[in-house]
């Protein structure tokens, strides 16, 4: 039906765009929007999108009439056919509606006007009763004839007049853009003109500046680019432009030399200029010179220029008294002066960067982890307090360097983090640094997730010291003085069974490591799967469950979980222990603090030998590769919100 | 009685034709001291007359608003000539001849403002805190299709993208604050133009979205009817034909900002080779500080279709990394055909990226991916 109603519609419109406005065939009751907007069709410079229409075919006579009668029901004396978007708005929405809405509506937005009006005029305000609308109206002629009296006539004659005065408008433009306009000479780069507005953005006066050279004031890294931009020369590389359509390069086959000064084309580039320094007093300058300490390091700003190049034949120039100089260099010129004119604005969301000072906290470092607990980035902060240099961290899993006390906990965040999409708090833990001794730590970790595909990345960890008075306030599910490295079973409260094949010899070491993979690899199952953790899935050491000598590990999946917990029944004293179930959410670590290092990892590795257990983690890590490099399918992928 | 009735209806006809009569003559009293040239004048309806009065007293209220000073800076301004290279000083003097100074005057400024508004290749804006557009110069028609005194006195919601609200509602909060910082804004909306892709106008019915990226900073007058507004730029984002130098280079992306291409500029500028980099996300290439600047340009990338990203760091093969800007946009495969764009099209981010510094801190290595893989 809409279809017919559509084909009927005398081709207002070519194809059928998935916003079109169906108009059903009833006879009375109003027309609904559709929501017009959707993201497929936001999505590409080119899409086209439609805003409803009415569709003149579909339409009774009756309402076609009354939507045209709006036009003159109420001006009936006024000939005019405006074309006011608004009231073509309010007809599109509601021309089946009754007149009298049509009528009330207008009326209404008039009365808005007239109150809004009568609030900007000063005679009206003090009114304690509303004006009616003639009234306001008179009293905003007279307020009219007021205010041009005061300001420069708008002559009615020959040039174009402007809603604003021209020099206003130039100020606010320049105050909105945050720049300053510039024009400086090809050849040398000098600075033939600058706006007032420079003073505000870089400290320096117009007096300063004009006349100088552009390259002055240029960080010297940046010379290169802007005499670029500048030069008419042929040794610098083409121009290229990218066509929009395609996105690809197209080599301008332009000569160079002709084009790049005809005047009209156009430049756009970052430079860094120079700020100037603001002056001292005469004292604090002394005092200043004392301290010879004192970096003297000058600041920079990134400004953008945009701009178009100009040039002028030298002989009108010279004509007009130009002089000063520049008339020699010309005359060596092609006998063109060629310049760019362009505004150079300082981007809001910049900050001057002086050498490169990352702003965190003397006592804090980021770093960055893949899912498996890699050391992916490291913050150059790191060094200071943990004694490494970044490239050595890189590519080692965390894990390695956590205090082994800390290991069950901090396992329990990672889970938790890849679950999560809020920031996670670590307790206080222990990381090893180079000297081999103890920093405490706190951290707050988050994962990144890909705005796109909303996977995790990687994981963001913004850690902070915490100085060794604190231990004892900060949070921690262990006790924090305790820096033994071996458990006994004794010590029934958080004790870790004694675990064969862990030593402090790097065998250790690659045990740790495994820990992050798999719990990467616990995620992936999971979503894989697609499902609660209820499914079982086989823990990659499931190989070496096999070979375990222990009978005590046995594959009960208790309620299903997706990985199997096991004690090793080793001390006693943990009978009470249940099987560990690691569930999406949440975790049981914290009300369990008896789970050894099995319940961590997976079952039975804790009771292979470190030949077993070496053999098992490479396996894992074979595996854990293969899957974290899956490629998303993006051409599956499709627009929702 | 009929009679009577009728009479009554007669006087009551000829009493209201009258209220109109003068109703319309105020108006155009009021439309005729308006700044606006003839032909406009006549086609204005009363509505868009209350609405373009309203914008002239907010705007004088506004640029009154200002302290002296600024009144003063403008006449000491130069006057003209700065397309010839020269910088002349006139005095603005108050003696013989004032008219015709102050009409040179005045067109040599509305010269020299054309040249901004054109070098900045887009219109200004001046908002309320309620989103009315109080004032836009007039080469707005060159942008949307719709002229200066259509549009003047309309709120931004009506004609934005109602996506966007939230963001434009969020902008147009002016706090305290803002005062003493400046009040910075910059953004992106869409907005509804009615150009065809001829550039001719079109009706409003059917108007396109276009990409604005917005820039200015909020305005607190104190004034005793006190305009608080935010004063914009608003440029479109062009991509085509692009002038680079040798410090930018290009890029294009899956939709999840996975490399598909990159020109040989990035391997010079940040060392990287070309199959390096293809699969790989582009959050893996930057310091993780920066990560929420990417973010926020992936998601206007992913909702509005273009964007300009802050400025952020990249990480450059081998250590230490280059501060970059990038300006992106979304646009169907190359590969794909060339009928129109539909929905289900494949699409990519095209990217390019302007270095900004040079590279700092060359010694360090903060990331697995500049490490030199063994």
């Amino acid at each position: 039906m809409s279809a017919r109603n559509a084909a009927a519609g005398g081709g207002d419109r070519v194809g059928g765009e998935p916003a079109d406005v169906l108009v059903e065939d009833k006879p009375s009751g109003s027309v609904s929007l559709p929501s017009p907007m959707t993201p497929a069709s936001a999505a590409g410079m080119s899409a086209t999108m439609e805003m409803p229409r009415k569709r003149k075919g579909s339409v009774d006579n009756q309402d076609t009439k009354s939507a045209s009668m709006d036009m003159d029901i109420e001006d009936m004396d006024e000939s005019h056919n405006g074309s006011d978007g608004e009231d073509q708005h309010v007809k599109m929405k509601c021309f089946r509606e009754p007149h009298s809405q049509i009528e009330k509506r207008r009326r209404d937005k008039m009365n808005n006007l007239i109150d809004k009006l009568s609030a900007m005029i000063p005679t009206c305000n003090p009114m304690s009763r509303k004006l009616d609308k003639l009234t306001v109206l008179r009293m905003a002629v007279q307020h009219l004839k007021s205010l041009k009296g005061s300001s420069s006539s708008f002559s009615e004659a020959n040039y174009k007049p402007s809603f604003l005065p021209n020099d206003e408008l130039k100020h606010l433009i320049l105050k909105a853009a945050d720049g300053f306009l510039f024009v400086v000479g090809c050849d040398r780069g000098k600075i033939v003109f600058v706006s007032e507005s420079v003073t505000k953005i870089l400290n320096y006066s117009r007096a300063e500046l004009i006349g100088q050279s552009l390259f002055d004031y240029i960080h010297p890294k940046d010379m290169g680019k802007v005499k670029e931009q500048l030069s008419a020369s042929e040794l610098f590389p083409r121009e290229r432009l990218i066509d929009a359509k395609t996105g690809l390069q197209v080599q301008a086959d332009l000569p160079v030399g002709a084009a790049r000064l005809c005047t009209g084309a156009r430049r756009s580039f970052f430079c860094r200029m120079k700020i100037n320094k603001i002056c001292v007093k005469v004292e604090e300058k002394e005092f200043q010179a004392s301290t010879s300490k004192k970096k003297d390091s000058q600041k920079y700003c990134t400004v953008h220029c945009t701009g178009y190049m100009r040039s002028w034949p030298t002989t009108q120039l010279e004509a007009e008294g130009e002089g000063e100089g520049e008339g020699e260099a010309d005359k060596q010129d092609s006998s063109h002066f060629s310049c760019l004119v362009a505004v150079g604005r300082v981007h809001s969301h910049s900050s001057p960067q002086v050498n490169g000072e990352v702003r965190v906290k003397p006592t804090e470092f980021i770093t960055r982890y893949a899912m498996d607990g890699k050391f992916t980035f490291v913050d150059q902060r790191a060094t200071t307090i943990l004694g490494y240099l970044p490239q050595e961290l890189l590519g080692t899993s965390c894990y390695e360097y956590f205090h082994q006390d800390d290991l069950q906990h901090l396992a329990d965040r990672h889970r938790k983090v890849l679950r999560s999409k809020e920031k996670i708090e670590t307790n206080c833990y222990k990381f090893k640094t180079k000297s081999g001794s103890f920093v405490t730590l706190q951290s707050q970790w988050f994962s990144f997730v890909n705005p796109w595909t909303k996977e995790v990345e990687y994981l963001v960890s913004t850690n902070t010291v915490i100085s060794c008075d604190n231990s004892r306030t900060c949070r921690s599910g262990n006790k924090a003085e305790q820096s033994s490295t071996s458990k006994t079973s004794e010590d029934g409260k958080k004790s870790l069974p004694v675990i064969p094949g862990i030593s402090t010899t790097p065998g250790a070491m690659i045990y740790a490591g495994s820990i992050g993979t798999q719990i990467a690899n616990e995620l992936l199952d999971s979503n894989r799967l697609n499902s609660s953790p209820s499914s079982g899935s086989v823990s990659p050491f499931s190989l070496s469950q096999d070979k375990c000598p222990h009978n005590q590990i046995s594959n009960n999946v208790p309620n299903g979980e997706a990985t199997d917990m096991e004690i090793a029944g080793k001390s006693s004293s943990e009978e009470d222990a249940q099987g560990a179930t690691f569930s999406g959410a949440e975790s049981l670590m914290g009300e369990n603090p008896q789970m050894d290092l099995d319940s961590v990892v997976g079952p039975g590795l804790g009771s292979l030998s470190s030949d077993e257990a070496a053999m098992a983690v490479i396996m894992s890590l074979l595996e854990t590769d293969t899957n974290l490099g899956e490629a998303v399918d993006f051409e599956e992928m499709h627009w929702s919100l | 009685m009929t009679a009577d009735k009728e009479k009554r209806r007669a006087i009551s006809r000829e009493a209201a034709r009258r209220r109109r009569r003068v109703e319309s003559e105020v108006f155009e009293d009021l439309s005729r001291l308006l700044p606006l040239q003839q032909s406009v004048r006549d086609h204005l309806d009363k509505p868009s007359v209350i609405r373009l009065t309203l914008s002239y007293i907010r705007m004088h209220t506004l640029l009154t608003g200002k302290t002296g000073t600024k009144a003063e800076a403008s006449h000491k301004v130069k006057c003209g000539q700065v397309t010839d290279g020269q910088m002349v000083r006139h005095e603005f003097n108050g003696g013989c001849g004032e008219e015709e100074e102050k009409e040179r005057y005045d067109a040599d400024a509305s010269k020299e403002t054309n040249m901004y508004l054109r070098i900045l290749e887009g219109f200004m804006m001046v908002l309320s805190t309620e989103g009315d557009m109080i004032y836009l110069s007039d080469n707005v028609s060159k942008y949307m299709g719709l002229t200066q005194a259509e549009l003047m006195g309309h709120n931004i919601f009506e004609f934005s993208h109602p996506c966007d609200h939230e963001e434009l509602r969020n902008n147009l909060r002016v706090t305290a604050e803002e005062v003493w910082s400046g009040g910075k804004r910059d953004f992106v909306m869409r907005i509804k133009s009615a150009l065809t892709h001829r550039g001719r106008s079109a009706n409003l019915k059917s108007a396109t979205w276009k990409v604005l990226h917005c820039q200015g900073r909020s305005k607190v007058c104190v004034a005793p009817s006190s305009v608080s507004c935010l004063l914009l730029t608003c440029q479109p984002l062009p991509l085509s034909h692009t002038l680079l130098s040798t410090q930018t280079f290009t890029s294009q992306h899956s939709m999840d900002m996975r490399f598909t291409y990159c020109d040989q500029r990035m391997t010079l500028l940040l060392g990287y080779s070309t199959e390096e980099l293809l699969g790989r996300s582009i959050y893996d290439l930057c310091h993780t500080r920066d990560t929420n600047c990417l973010t926020k340009n992936h998601f206007n990338l992913c909702f509005k279709s273009q964007s300009v990203s802050g400025r952020y760091r990249m990480l450059v093969r081998g250590g230490g990394y280059v501060w970059v800007e990038s300006h992106s946009a979304v646009i169907p495969n190359a590969r794909s055909s060339k009928s129109r764009p539909s929905a289900n099209q494949p699409l990519c981010i095209l990217c390019v990226t302007y270095v900004l510094s040079g590279v700092e801190e060359p010694s360090l290595q903060l990331s697995l991916d500049q490490t030199v893989h063994i």
